[in-house]
């Protein structure tokens, strides 16, 4: 036997990338505009027969070569990438695979979480990990005939969200309100977090809710953070409207609401799928009107982009009293500081 | 000793095992998986559990997954994850003892 190393492929290292992508696009795989490491196998002969890559904490775009299956490569691919994983402190790793090559992982010691329709398979490398999300949301379940959910990133809470969140309260016995734990965002998720708690605090039918690493996260939707294609965007949508199918089925959720969109190319592909699947999983999608003010729909992206004005009294008009306490206190500095330095605050 | 920082040791290639460990909040959980399951898998967990048992380990979440290894290497395999784990020195690699 061939002792083959396994070597990482820089960015930089135009030709490799040339390498790796076409190597995925002869096994039917695209090569993801977001990754941030790659690495390959290259044989005695030069050829690359293998290959891996990451993003934050998921496993992306593995091929190997059609006439060197069965010789463990995938097994050298996924090692080197948990160590990379490792090394970056992940101990939590996901992966998604075509339907077809999911067995493998699951020998690789992944379980799976869910399948997406257009047979992509969801894996994580915890054996209990989606179950033991679900069983803590369950905890928190309530007994109610209209059941309805929200998931929202809030970044920050305005009086747009503040008004979806009315709206759902009035037509719902209870509303479990997701806040996207993922960190990737300017404001951080226990900021986020508390100023939703503070500015629903009026409405005792809305539970509070985590999403964990299952929904609008950088394992399921990671297009939502960075920029991506379109058929991506659908694709990652429709994975992460599945997990939350799932979801809805343990909590009785019958109804999801979401503000129609109209600034973010993102959600709006994001809303469109979501149209089309939940109907057909026994849960309504309710599209309300943003709320406008002063003939402007309100935004996240707007509000951001009045604190980089330091304009107050714009900011006044978009958010609760809550947020804006927040917004104003000593305690925001780091944040004022990071969305002055931003230059692209709106989201694509 | 309770498992704070979490470590990874071995490969997923044929007749080796990785090794995970973490911190956990429910004691000891251990979790194994083998392609040779069926046919060792009593005697894979006896070894995780001995080697653990040896280095003192009373808390954490332990992950095997195993392709086949033969005992000693499943054992090198636990030490070392507990090892980096706890960053154990050279000087201070308690050969066949529990870590202090």
């Amino acid at each position: 036997m061939t002792d083959l190393v396994v070597s990482t492929i820089y960015p930089s290292d135009r030709r490799g990338m040339r390498r790796v992508e076409a190597l995925l696009g002869s096994e039917g795989i695209r090569l993801d505009r977001n990754l941030d490491y790659t690495c390959a196998i290259i044989d005695d002969d030069g050829a690359m027969i293998a290959t891996g890559s990451c993003f934050a904490n998921t496993l992306r775009c593995l091929a190997v070569d059609g006439s060197h299956r069965g010789e463990g490569l995938l097994n050298s691919i996924v090692t080197h990438l948990m160590e990379v994983q490792s090394a970056r402190g992940n101990t939590r790793v996901f992966v998604y695979t075509k339907e077809e090559a999911s067995p493998m992982f699951v020998d690789l010691g992944f379980h799976e979480v869910v399948r997406a329709p257009g047979s992509v398979v969801f894996l994580e490398n915890r054996r209990d990990g989606f179950a033991s999300y679900l069983r803590r949301l369950e905890t928190r379940r309530i007994q109610g005939r209209a059941v309805s959910a929200i998931v929202m990133n809030a970044n920050p809470f305005s009086l747009g969200h503040r008004y979806l969140v009315e709206q759902a309260a009035r037509a719902s016995d209870v509303v479990h309100l997701f806040v996207v734990s993922e960190e990737s965002s300017i404001f951080p998720f226990d900021v986020r977090r508390r100023l939703i708690a503070e500015g629903t605090a009026d409405l005792p039918n809305v539970v509070l809710q985590d999403t964990d690493s299952y929904m609008v996260s950088s394992a399921t939707f990671p297009s939502y953070f960075q920029r991506d294609e379109e058929a991506a965007i659908r694709g990652q949508a429709l994975l992460d409207l599945t997990v939350f199918t799932e979801i809805a089925r343990r909590l009785g959720i019958t109804r999801r609401f979401v503000g129609d969109e109209k600034a973010s190319f993102v959600t709006r592909l994001y809303n469109e799928t979501m149209a089309s699947l939940l109907p057909t999983k026994g849960i309504a999608c309710v599209q309300l009107r943003r709320l406008e003010v002063g003939g402007r729909v309100v935004s996240a992206s707007t509000i951001r982009q009045a604190i980089h004005d330091r304009d107050e009294e714009l900011l006044r008009s978009l958010v609760p009293e809550t947020t804006l306490r927040l917004l104003t206190s000593p305690d925001a500095e780091p944040i004022r500081r990071a969305i002055a330095a931003s230059t692209d605050l709106a989201h694509y | 000793m309770k498992i704070i920082k979490p470590a990874l040791a071995g490969t997923l290639e044929s007749s080796d095992a990785q090794v995970s460990v973490e911190p956990s909040t429910d004691g000891l959980e251990v979790s194994i998986e083998s392609s040779v399951m069926n046919q060792y898998g009593r005697q894979i967990k006896a070894t995780v559990m001995e080697t653990l048992g040896r280095l003192d380990v009373t808390s954490g979440r332990i992950t095997v997954i195993d392709k086949g290894a033969l005992d000693g290497t499943l054992k090198a395999r636990v030490e070392c994850a507990v090892m980096r784990s706890e960053s154990t020195s050279e000087a201070g690699i308690p050969w066949g003892g529990a870590i202090r």
